[in-house]
């Protein structure tokens, strides 16, 4: 029971989270309710016992990746006049939600279908730090290797764009 | 039960999905796209629940390091493109066309 009343208010968090950062005009109070977005996916997590990935969601997601983008936002000094003219943009709200409305439909009726919804109670070590990286290495250590060699392309490929100097001016 | 996961997960996608294809301002855009992707976070991990097995939680880590990688490359980017243009209106960002 305190689960159904826990899933339900992180999933209405979650969603009215979304739907601001989407209707929201200016990008920084869109930076704001998206936190409450991955704030609230973080507590379903925890909720389907994913310990690990509860941890890592707070700190990457909510912390680092958020903080970062909050960070480049305040940087640039966004103020009322930089913001593009978006006067039209309930009409484009019309018409995506046109297009994506039956595709939400199918997909939403498609997965009610899903046979064996119901979950047993696993034991303690599920989602762990433990189990989670036995599992990472053992099975999955050439796409970790991967992931990294993607981490230091990315971040050298940042530095070299960011650091860029104008010569020709 | 796991389907209420799964329901809200489709949600959160198509929520993602209108704001990249509505909206104008690059940031807003940027995040719409972290926010498919959190969607797609909380399929995996909802049926690595379901099935007990705990590959859904590496994915899940891949997919928030390839996000992490996707912001520092997205953000120079960003940067850059507001230096030259001195604009977040993704209208203006049209480098390509011939």
């Amino acid at each position: 029971m305190v689960s159904t009343i826990l899933f339900s208010a992180f999933s209405v968090l979650a969603v009215a989270g979304a739907a601001g950062l989407v209707l929201l005009r200016h990008p920084m109070n869109g930076a704001m309710s998206f936190i409450i977005t991955l704030i609230s996916l973080a507590g379903l997590y925890a909720l389907l016992s994913a310990k690990l990935i509860f941890a890592i969601q707070l700190i990457v997601y909510a912390g680092a990746i958020m903080s970062l983008i909050l960070f480049i936002i305040m940087f640039l000094n966004i103020g009322e006049k930089d913001l593009p003219d978006e006067s039209s943009r309930w009409y484009y709200f019309a018409g995506g939600a046109v297009v994506i409305a039956p595709m939400a439909l199918f997909l939403l009726k498609v997965v009610n279908r899903l046979p064996g919804g119901d979950t047993q109670i696993v034991g303690n070590g599920f989602g762990s730090v433990k189990e989670v990286g036995k599992v990472l290495f053992r099975d999955w250590l050439l796409p970790f290797e991967i992931v990294s060699i993607l981490l230091l392309v990315a971040l050298v490929g940042a530095v070299v764009l960011a650091g860029k100097r104008e010569e020709r001016a | 039960m796991i389907l209420n996961y799964l329901s809200l997960s489709i949600i959160l996608f198509c929520l993602g999905l209108l704001g990249v294809i509505s909206r104008r301002n690059v940031f807003t855009v940027f995040m719409s796209i972290e926010l498919m992707l959190n969607a797609a976070n909380l399929t995996f991990v909802a049926l690595a629940r379901l099935h007990e097995s705990m590959d859904g939680h590496v994915l899940a880590l891949m997919v928030m390091a390839v996000a992490a990688a996707e912001a520092a490359l997205a953000l120079a980017v960003v940067i850059l493109l507001h230096k030259h243009k001195g604009n977040l209106d993704t209208n203006v960002f049209s480098l390509l066309r011939g």
